[in-house]
């Protein structure tokens, strides 16, 4: 089978993740990757990862590499999509696409101008009850959708508590508005502005009300109202202050309601489906992108979601800072 | 045997914690020394969960604490609320995180990294162990040092936390788990070299196994009765906890104590304990770390 010859730069959090989705996946050669992080360098290395970097650029040079996926700080997205679609690599960009539309556009150019893919990496769109929920409101069961909710509520970058006794430390990038763009809207509340779009349309009008109980200068909290084209009015939520994960959708149609949702299992029940099948349910998504994106590669299609869907879903997080209203 | 009160704070506000506390420390007999010019606080701050994960001391109830020190010296005292970076935790967000930095603001009391401040050297032992510690200059410098620490399960070796452990937390070297192999040793060793005079024991929200409003004050000037009473309402026999028995065995305190107050079994029967269900929850997944499958796995 032909495969895509793959590099991933960055092993944070996401990075690892499709470090071990790329190595199960057939139409994959994951060829190299580059952090700075030795220890994680090491870790790919035990994992048989032959080419390690703690220059990226250096990996951009390797001739077997057809495409990259960039899971680095948001604040490090443009200057590398830049180089790699310089050096004629193939794109998988980790969300959100930048930290304002201005980097987002200069990504989007230069895909363009490269001729080379750019997809955004947004895994809900590959989640089986989120994917039944589109093909539903479609066939007509559900009417007119008029009011649609999502909640998507987790502790954002923060381990909470009960995933482990002993959190492993937040890197400081996080804290720094300056580098991440925002706080809990743009990075959890990127996933369901993306996703409704995908169901709905474009967003027409949309405002936001923002919380700080951390006393941090990036709101943890976020409630959006949204406009979309296809008429829908949406409630969107967004938080990094729960100890625990909740990502939900409900619609509410002229003739019925429906809902759909994603949530991790309890360890023990993780375990036994990553026994049986090699992969959890929380993260198949993750590996169905990839695996998605690597099919596009090779059959020469268009991947979605594109660099502008990446861009149009920071335009309208960017206009729902600018049109924040205030309750207290 | 050291006397342990027992007080039910009645409302979640600054007044009744104030209510709590005075009447927690007139059960126990403490009253506070004239001429008291330095006062270290240590509040019991673990990562960035704040006090409704009943993981960290309350902010409001730090607030009630000054206040009441205030009263009995002087307004004018020198209050200094202390904690220092650990492995996943630093100071610098904490603070502003969990509410502390606001609460520094408010009642005009210094905050302070104590991985940042001026140490001395000194050598402190315990079971045969010998630790290099730095002591901060602002514990060294205060005149009545109060731990305000929170009850929570631990690791399997450790079991259960209170008092004593939440004084580790003192000791300003960042990566704290270097010591995680002689816990125990350790947590005796930096209390033998700390000593603080007083414990009160926000129990407020406990973690338990799952967040509860208790409302528990609990108050003594020996941390190892107090951990001792802890271990107690967390259902574990103090007999079983190793750092409890050297801490005694140190001289640190005592684990038998004069209960006064509300009578333990009340707080006793509303713990959030750990069940049959978690235990045998944690005992496969324990299974599954010893086998080193959740690596494999990737799981934590």
């Amino acid at each position: 089978m032909q495969k895509v010859g793959l590099g991933i730069i960055g092993l944070g959090y996401i990075g690892k993740l499709h470090l071990k989705h790329s190595l199960k996946l057939p139409n994959v050669n994951l060829v190299a990757v580059s952090d700075l992080s030795k220890r994680a360098l090491k870790e790919a290395k035990n994992a048989g990862i032959k080419k390690t970097f703690t220059n990226y650029e250096q990996l951009l040079h390797e001739p077997n590499i057809d495409a990259v996926i960039i899971a680095l700080p948001t604040h490090l997205h443009l200057q590398c999509a830049i180089q790699a679609a310089e050096a004629g690599k193939h794109i998988f960009l980790e969300k959100p696409i930048a930290r304002n539309p201005e980097e987002a556009k200069g990504i989007v150019t230069a895909a363009h101008k490269n001729s080379v893919k750019l997809m955004m990496g947004y895994p809900l769109r590959f989640n089986k009850s989120f994917r039944e929920l589109k093909t539903k409101m479609e066939s007509g069961t559900l009417g007119d959708v008029e009011i649609a909710y999502a909640t998507f509520i987790s502790s954002g970058p923060f381990f909470h508590r009960a995933e482990s006794h002993t959190p492993l430390p937040v890197p400081k990038w996080w804290f720094n508005r300056d580098l991440t763009g925002g706080g809990a809207l743009i990075d959890v509340g990127s996933h369901i502005i993306n996703l409704f779009r995908w169901y709905f349309g474009e967003i027409t009008h949309i405002k936001s009300h923002l919380g700080y109980r951390f006393n941090l200068d990036f709101e943890d909290s976020a409630i959006c109202f949204a406009k979309f084209e296809s008429g829908t009015t949406a409630v969107i939520t967004a938080g990094w202050f729960l100890q625990g994960y909740q990502l939900k959708v409900e619609f509410f149609g002229t003739v019925d309601h429906a809902f759909a949702q994603h949530r991790p299992s309890n360890r023990l029940v993780a375990a036994t489906q990553m026994l049986t099948t090699g992969m959890s349910d929380f993260h198949r998504p993750h590996f169905d992108e990839l695996h998605y994106f690597a099919n596009c590669l090779l059959k020469d299609s268009s991947p979605s979601p594109t660099g502008e869907d990446g861009l149009k879903d920071l335009e309208a997080i960017c206009q729902a800072y600018q049109n924040s209203i205030c309750l207290d | 045997m050291s006397l342990v009160s027992f007080v039910k704070i009645q409302e979640d506000t600054i007044n009744s914690f104030k209510k709590a506390i005075i009447d927690s420390l007139d059960l126990i007999g403490y009253s506070f020394t004239k001429g008291t010019e330095n006062v270290v606080i240590k509040p019991n701050m673990c990562y960035y969960w704040d006090y409704t994960t009943g993981e960290t001391t309350d902010p409001r109830f730090v607030a009630a604490l000054i206040e009441v020190i205030r009263e009995k010296f002087s307004p004018r005292t020198n209050i200094s609320i202390v904690e220092s970076d650990a492995s996943a935790m630093k100071c610098k967000y904490a603070f502003k995180m969990l509410g502390y930095e606001k609460l520094s603001q408010d009642y005009k009391v210094n905050l302070v990294n104590l991985s940042e401040d001026t140490t001395k050297t000194v050598e402190a032992y315990a079971g045969g162990y010998k630790l290099k510690l730095q002591i901060p200059q602002t514990i060294q410098n205060a005149d009545l040092k109060i731990n305000i620490p929170k009850i929570k399960y631990s690791v399997p070796k450790v079991k259960m936390t209170c008092a004593l452990k939440n004084i580790f937390g003192c000791n300003p070297y960042a990566k704290k788990f270097k010591y995680h192999s002689r816990i125990g040793e350790v947590i005796v060793a930096i209390n033998k070299a700390l000593k603080f005079d007083l414990c009160i024991m926000d129990g407020n929200i406990v973690s338990g196994v799952q967040p509860r409003r208790l409302g528990l004050l609990m108050a003594s000037k020996d941390p190892v009765a107090i951990d001792a009473a802890a271990a107690k309402i967390a259902g574990i026999n103090p007999k079983t906890i190793r750092y409890l028995q050297l801490a005694a065995k140190e001289g640190l305190g005592t684990t038998k104590f004069i209960q006064k107050g509300i009578p333990i079994d009340y707080f006793k029967a509303m713990y959030p304990r750990k069940g049959i269900q978690n235990k045998l929850m944690k005992q496969a997944y324990e299974l599954i770390v010893t086998m080193g499958l959740n690596k494999k796995l990737g799981l934590p």
